[in-house]
């Protein structure tokens, strides 16, 4: 039970910390490919803020909507909409292709861009916004069929490239949508 | 036991997803038949149909199965069939069979995926605003809603199942007659396609 505690409080700690304001201070770099098949970095989108998942689309079983209340709060921000750019990164480069990407992130809204890259640079992506990610073998052993486990979270990033806000992905498209305005009204 | 109690906690703590079983961690048991203690309403859900725009009062009276799917869900898709098949042979006194897109492209879109399945049955119904999953409380797809003739909501299945196999005929049967659900009534898991269909 002890051990169970100090797991569960390294995990808030841990936590706190990757939330503190040093962390939130600085640019969270990626070099990636877009769904156009398009070298990108997080300069590309410089000068807008960007509202920013990870996932991946192969959903074996269920799916979350978490793209789906992205898109919703894309709308529901309104006027603010052209400052704002919603970003799907995947964590399953192997599967998620750029030209695969592309029919799957203009069924969710037609701003939305769909980020991949070969292992390395998606490695990278995640780590500079601590997300964590591991495949899981299908139990039937198709060597195409394993799952990916990952972090969960919408992440907004300021115009200048920094980590503004991170929101559980069970938020409603409302809310989603108030905190990226908040973000845009700021002005960095 | 004790070590994957400690390894759920940790997962849990971490805000880990698993896409194997469910949409995160702490939701890895919600898969499956949901029986509600005491029935719910279901809230107010606009629909939009090839007739306009439409609620569930349309079928006020009927008992209802309302499937919540998107085409960028493979498991929503690969369930589609049997629903068609259950929405074929549904007698008047059966439940209504709904499913409903979250799909934001519209019915145009919604058709386009029928047609790319075989689907020619099953009407073509989407989400005005988009947030039927929040309305309903659904984080994931595909849910299915059980709801009774007085229009409340008895039980939920979260996953894709066999709708038309002989497990789901008898919770059906039973929806239909105002008798209890039990957890013996579960469908079967639907097969999943190995590829994208």
């Amino acid at each position: 039970m002890a051990a169970w505690r100090g797991i569960v409080l390294a995990a808030v700690a841990t936590s706190l910390w990757l939330c503190g304001p040093a962390a939130a201070q600085q640019v969270r770099q990626f070099a990636l490919i877009n769904q156009d098949g398009q070298a990108v970095t997080e300069a590309s989108y410089a000068g807008r803020v960007r509202v920013m998942t990870f996932g991946y689309t192969w959903c074996p079983d269920i799916c979350p909507t978490t793209l789906a209340t992205i898109a919703a709060a894309l709308d529901a921000v309104g006027t603010h909409a052209a400052e704002v750019v919603a970003i799907f990164v995947s964590v399953d480069p192997r599967r998620d292709t750029p030209q695969h990407l592309k029919d799957y992130v203009a069924a969710f809204h037609p701003r939305m861009v769909g980020l991949t890259g070969d292992d390395r640079a998606v490695a990278a992506a995640a780590r500079a916004f601590n997300v964590r990610y591991a495949a899981q073998p299908a139990p039937a052993g198709d060597a195409m069929a394993y799952s990916v486990d990952h972090s969960a979270g919408i992440y907004v990033i300021d115009r200048k490239g920094r980590l503004a806000a991170r929101i559980g992905h069970r938020e409603s498209a409302d809310d989603v949508a108030a905190r990226i305005a908040a973000v845009v009204d700021k002005g960095e | 036991m004790r070590r994957r109690t400690l390894l759920a906690a940790v997962a849990a703590a971490a805000g880990l997803v698993s896409g194997a079983r469910a949409g995160w961690a702490g939701d890895r048991r919600v898969q499956g038949l949901l029986i509600h203690p005491t029935p719910r309403p279901v809230p107010p859900l606009p629909l939009l149909g090839a007739e306009g725009e439409t609620s569930l009062a349309a079928w006020s009276g009927r008992p209802l199965l309302l499937n919540l799917w998107a085409s960028w869900c493979l498991p929503c898709v690969a369930e589609l069939p049997a629903l068609d098949r259950l929405h074929a042979r549904a007698a008047a006194a059966s439940p209504a069979v709904i499913a409903l897109s979250l799909n934001r492209r519209g019915l145009d879109s919604v058709r386009a995926t029928f047609d790319r399945l075989g689907i020619h049955r099953l009407d073509a119904f989407v989400s005005p605003s988009g947030k039927a999953g929040e309305i309903l409380g659904a984080p994931v797809l595909p849910t299915t809603l059980l709801i009774d003739r007085a229009g409340r909501e008895v039980a939920r299945y979260v996953g894709a199942a066999e709708w038309d196999g002989d497990d789901a005929g008898a919770l059906l049967q039973a929806l239909a007659q105002d008798r209890a659900i039990g957890p013996e009534m579960a469908p079967a898991v639907a097969k999943m396609p190995a590829t994208a269909p």
